[in-house]
């Protein structure tokens, strides 16, 4: 008997796990008590079975482990990104928006849902938080569709949806959260994600479309009288070609004295250009623009600066993402500020949720290292590895495993929970199968935003319903009595999107191209070199690409590195990362020797490899993974 | 109270980050002192706010099954994870972190990155957080047994996640609409 416990020792570890959850004490904690309490049993089983590495030392690691998830630079990223939404959330930058978009789409059948997915996404570019978009939505948009005759269905299903999209493009903190745990790097996760976003955005569009044309009474346009920024389309093409034409002038000014910078530096300059004209313009009340250009103008181009401010330069890599999110932050208190929205009371509260918020993420962090460390001595990695990869149909039956228990295991966990206790489990099998890690990320990451939608659990749906009417009121324009927006109604109405999301995982999984592009071009390694020095063995390639980023020198990459024949297949095995491990460089851990990734396996596109890391001999230390 | 405090210190490191990134690329002038300062005051602001995150419940539990209770036997989940979860973690961590502090304390242990910080404050961080949040645990022992024996009133009448959600958005559509 005891045998037996012994030798199953994993199962039942993940088993208790998930008795220990759904007792419903604080996650954090619960995960570290489920952590001790069966390192005391392995301790005390270990005689018993060979596959328990556990001893009382090993505790004596424990303060190491914590320490490097509190140095670790990635992760200040949150909070600067939380901050930063919450500010942006009482900015009124959302409101703005949607009035000013909804007029400019509202004259054509369907504008204005077309205008909230547009918010949708740009609110997206600029925060991570679901329930700023959602709530201002419900706030601006639906009494609107309302009032002109929506299908209540259409109209709550397009505003809970559009509100995800802050989880899926980026800066959003679901793809910090899983970059850190797949040990990759938040840039390469932000690029990654970027065009899975904007298709996802385009179909959101396209169902609006589809719609518009089969049921064209369940969205109709504005009607005239409600369009009170008046016409004046024409104008705002004009002034687009005017800051076109601004832009590309600067551009051929600066080129001589700045070089690749003129690009940018053009662009900056049009862009300022036409928002000075189009304040100047509404204040001296010249007409030279149509009313509706000049909102749109003054409106649109403040988000798209701290879009730049933040996206642009870290794509471009002048900022790292934490640099990007205070600089968010900055912006973002700084656009509160222009509002007149900025006050002592609601920078308080910003700081008041963000530290709260990351008091429990960095414990459930912390937790999970705990849990890890016994988890990975009893080898329990190991065997979720062979069981997933086991798995029929290799790669694509890993994925759509990996999918269906995600978007499962949503209903119970939210987002934090799951990247810090299921997705460092899948590391391992992923690389075992050859999986791009940042490909896998953005697939989990489509699986969870769609967990904030999925009625009866999702967020999005409540924090809709805590802003839709549910008594019928009298409409304050037309003077009718309206009703009431059921609850059924949002679920229901959600529910074509959910079926979006899940086609858009079956997207992701067919068209790795959509996130792999974060690579640059490919590089032809196949008549390119590596010579080595002092390296034992040969055929190093595949071990070396394989086994990059997560676990810093666990013990699997070495053994890649002796003898991975082909140059194009991954280790088996290598680099197996502990739970939270990635990118947490504890000082003892040693020199990140196998860190350095892109060492010519052909579909790594970077050609500026890191060769003088390999080459040191300590490749062959065998630091502790966990 | 140092809860409430420490919030300040994150918006000090999103200063700091946001002036070192802007510096880093007019001056081309960088320190590490001041990378290494944002992680110091981000620790600082999460552990410190650990114990005030326990104090007004709000570290995050799975409430699906848990929201299903009585009152009463959440109480008794409550006190049984406080004393059984809780307690024996947070020991058991202070336990390790004394001679891991004072060793670096005395080793005067400084950052290997040039121009970093010496290390034992942000060490000692670690283990002045898990103090506050033992001295919490006990504090919410004694409370939970006195509202279980009806002494004071529920400080935290349970709200599922959801409903915390939905006032969450109440509270915000009266704040932009005002």
């Amino acid at each position: 008997m005891i045998e037996f416990i012994a030798l199953n020792l994993a199962p039942i570890i993940f088993v208790s796990l998930v008795v220990f959850l759904l007792l419903g004490y604080p996650v954090a904690f619960s995960l570290a008590a489920n952590g001790l309490m069966f390192f005391v049993i392995g301790v005390w089983l270990a005689p018993y079975s060979d596959a328990i590495n556990l001893s009382w030392p090993l505790l004596n690691t424990m303060p190491n482990r914590l320490w490097g998830v509190l140095s670790n630079e990635t992760l200040l990223a949150i909070p600067f990104f939380t901050f930063m939404g919450i500010i942006l959330e009482r900015s009124g930058m959302a409101e703005d928006l949607l009035d000013t978009i909804g007029q400019l789409f509202g004259p054509i059948r369907g504008g204005l849902a077309y205008a909230v997915i547009i918010v949708g996404a740009l609110l997206a570019a600029t925060t991570g938080v679901v329930a700023a978009s959602v709530i201002a939505m419900g706030l601006i948009s639906l009494p609107i569709m309302l009032r002109y005759g929506y299908d209540r269905r259409i109209a709550s299903g397009v505003i809970a949806a559009s509100g995800t999209l802050a989880q899926i493009i980026p800066p959003s903190l679901v793809l910090i959260v899983l970059a850190d745990q797949l040990g990759r790097s938040v840039g390469d996760m932000y690029a990654g994600a970027l065009i899975p976003g904007l298709v996802l955005t385009g179909i959101y569009m396209g169902y609006v479309l589809v719609m518009s044309i089969i049921r064209p009474n369940s969205m109709p346009a504005l009607p005239l009288e409600a369009r009170t920024l008046g016409s004046g389309v024409t104008s705002l093409f004009v002034a687009l070609a005017a800051c076109a034409a601004i832009s590309y002038g600067a551009h051929v000014w600066l080129y001589p004295s700045q070089g690749a910078n003129a690009d940018i530096l053009g662009l900056t300059v049009g862009v300022a250009v036409i928002y000075l004209a189009a304040v100047l313009d509404k204040r001296l009340k010249t007409g030279l623009m149509s009313r509706l250009a000049q909102e749109v103008i003054i409106v649109l181009i403040p988000p798209l600066a701290l879009i730049f401010l933040v996206l642009g330069t870290i794509f471009l890599g002048i900022a790292t993402p934490t640099e990007g999110g205070a600089m968010g932050a900055v912006g973002a208190m700084a656009l509160a500020a222009l509002k007149g929205r900025l006050n002592l009371g609601v920078v308080t509260q910003a700081l008041h949720s963000t530290t709260k918020l990351s008091a429990f993420v960095m414990f459930i962090l912390l937790g999970a290292r705990v849990f890890s460390l016994t988890f990975y001595g009893v080898n329990g990695h190991l065997w979720v590895e062979h069981l997933l990869t086991s798995l029929p149909g290799g790669e694509i039956g890993f994925l759509i495993v990996v999918s269906l228990l995600v978007f499962l295991l949503a209903f119970f966990l939210d987002f934090f929970e799951l990247a810090f206790i299921i997705v460092p489990l899948l590391v391992a099998p992923a690389e075992a199968l050859g999986i791009d890690l940042v490909w896998l990320g953005i697939i989990l990451a489509v699986n969870m935003q769609t967990s904030f939608m999925h009625p009866p659990f999702g967020f999005s749906l409540f924090f809709l319903r805590s802003v839709a009417p549910r008594q019928s009121y009298v409409d304050k324009v037309t003077g009718l009595t309206t009703a009431p927006v059921t609850t059924g109604q949002i679920y229901w109405g959600a529910v074509p999107f959910v079926v979006i999301q899940m086609v858009m995982v079956g997207v992701v999984i067919a068209f790795p191209q959509l996130v792999m592009h974060y690579k640059g071009a490919p590089v032809d390694t196949s008549n390119v070199t590596i010579t080595l020095p002092q390296m034992p063995g040969g055929g190093l390639g595949g071990g070396i690409g394989g086994g990059l980023g997560g676990g810093l020198g666990a013990p699997g990459g070495i053994g890649g590195l002796g003898g991975a024949p082909a140059p194009a297949t991954p280790a088996p095995g290598a680099a197996a990362p502990g739970i939270g491990s990635p990118n947490l460089g504890t000082p003892n851990l040693g020199t990140p020797s196998l860190g350095t990734p892109n060492l010519g396996a052909p579909s790594l596109g970077t050609p500026t490899p890191g060769a003088p890391a390999i080459g040191q001999p300590n490749l062959g230390a065998p630091a502790p993974a966990n | 109270m140092i809860g409430r405090g420490v919030m300040w210190l994150i918006f000090l490191a999103v200063i700091i980050s946001a002036t070192n990134a802007v510096i880093r690329k007019v001056f081309s002038v960088s320190s590490n002192a001041w990378l290494e300062a944002q992680w110091y005051l981000f620790g600082a602001a999460f552990l410190g706010a650990a114990a005030y995150t326990l104090q007004q419940n709000e570290h995050v539990r799975i409430d699906i099954i848990y929201g299903m209770w009585s009152r009463r036997t959440q109480h008794w989940i409550d006190l049984f994870g406080h004393l059984v979860f809780l307690m024996p973690f947070v020991t058991l961590m202070i336990w390790y972190f004394v001679p891991w502090v004072t060793r670096s304390v005395y080793s005067g242990e400084v950052s290997t990155n040039s121009g970093g910080l010496i290390i034992w404050p942000a060490k000692a961080l670690l283990l002045a957080g898990f103090s506050l949040l033992w001295l919490q645990g006990i504090s919410e022992i004694i409370k939970k047994i006195a509202v279980m024996r009806g002494l004071i009133a529920d400080p935290h009448p349970f709200i599922s996640a959801h409903e915390a959600a939905e006032a969450e958005g109440a509270a915000l559509k009266e704040e932009l609409t005002k």
